[in-house]
């Protein structure tokens, strides 16, 4: 359900980022969704399908990337990767971890088409 | 003849050049998190209540695993004696408001369908509420393991109820949810002889997932555990003033704070 209203605030920046550099249309959208974002993908696809083509953003294709809990163990300094949401250190076995990433939905970057200056005459 | 006649009158037609070699495509680089907005203005909320000595604290659980209950009895203990405050979010109805309200000022935050309450919805009840002299503001969450897990709300203390009827695996099964808590209330104790719960086991489940997590223990409705509860909110409030006075320390004798 909140993947919806995600979408939405996501297509409205990614709106204004097209103002912003004076841009037509907008071809593609690169977000990366953490697994412990609560984010889950296939929602927030068909959320952006449904909302995409009455947005200003209409014909963008939506790249997704998705990346898994990071983590530093604070016992023994290793950086590390969570699997299974089980937060322990798979080297020394100790559970007091501090997240560094994976937690986060991230707007990465788009393709923004712009109309091309040396064809205006104006410019 | 009348063929050429017309072809100079013509007016000089452009080169067909299709939209796409007209336009120039950018990479824009963003890498910024979609929902930094709501999380400054939650930020920003924090630091206000910080500074004006009011611990926020946002509860969270499963329908039916007993928020309404224990804030009722965290009330009735404190009989008057501590200024609190509830913000009550549900998606339909105003019944639980109207449980709190012979205790407390409370404020109503309806949804309507939306399965998780977000900032902007818990600035508007802050604003209705119209109290800046509390010790304790009280966010009763709507029922949902889920998707309050990715909200901050502004709060202080996020507080994750389980009921002893709901099953000793849930914070395997929600892990964000009791990540992201600080502490883990266990609650109907008086049901535990009559269902297949360990507490031990729902801790250590829990820690897994979270071993900051402080653990507590109550009975709403034979008041069992309540006092213990409502002194761990005391010790949590009382820390949160002290961080203020010794920012203000700090700001006002850096020279002295250096020196020690």
């Amino acid at each position: 359900m909140h993947e919806t209203s995600l979408v939405r605030s996501l297509l409205k920046q990614v709106g204004a980022l097209l103002d912003a550099h004076l841009g037509e249309s907008v071809e593609t959208i690169r977000v990366e969704i953490g697994a412990l974002a609560g984010i889950d993908r296939t929602l927030f696809e068909l959320a952006f399908l449904d909302l995409v083509g009455e947005s200003r953003c209409r014909g963008a294709v939506l790249l997704i990337h998705e990346v898994p809990i990071s983590g530093t163990c604070l016992y023994c300094g290793r950086d590390i990767i969570i699997e299974g949401f089980r937060f322990v250190c798979p080297v020394c076995h100790s559970t007091h971890i501090q997240i560094t990433g994976g937690e986060d939905v991230r707007l990465l970057d788009v393709d923004i088409s712009s109309p091309d200056p040396s064809s205006c005459e104006s410019c | 003849m009348s063929d050429s006649s017309m072809s100079i009158s013509r007016p000089p037609t452009p080169p067909r050049v299709s939209p796409v070699e007209m336009s120039q495509t950018r990479n824009v680089s963003v890498n910024h998190d979609i929902r930094a907005e709501l999380k400054q203005q939650a930020e920003e909320m924090r630091l206000l209540f910080q500074r004006r000595g009011t611990l926020i604290v946002n509860i969270v659980s499963s329908p039916g695993a007993g928020k309404t209950s224990l804030l009722e009895a965290t009330a009735k203990h404190w009989q008057g004696t501590r200024r609190m405050a509830v913000l009550v979010g549900d998606i339909a109805t105003d019944r639980d408001a109207k449980r709190l309200a012979p205790y407390c000022p409370v404020e109503q935050l309806t949804t309507g369908g939306a399965c998780h309450l977000e900032m902007p919805l818990v600035q508007r009840g802050i604003d209705k509420l119209g109290q800046d002299d509390l010790e304790f503001l009280f966010i009763e969450n709507v029922g949902n393991l889920v998707c309050p897990a990715s909200h901050d709300l502004a709060e202080h203390l996020r507080v994750v109820l389980l009921s002893v009827t709901e099953g000793e695996d849930k914070p395997g099964k929600y892990p964000k949810m009791f990540r992201t808590s600080h502490a883990l209330v266990i609650s109907k104790t008086d049901l535990l002889p009559h269902v297949p719960f360990s507490v031990d086991s729902a801790i250590t489940d829990a820690r897994l997932v979270n071993p900051e997590l402080q653990p507590l223990t109550v009975c709403s409705l034979t008041g069992e555990g309540v006092a213990d509860w409502c002194r761990f909110l005391e010790q949590r409030l009382e820390q949160l003033r002290q961080s203020v006075a010794w920012t203000d320390e700090t700001n006002r004798s850096p020279n002295k704070v250096r020196e020690s």
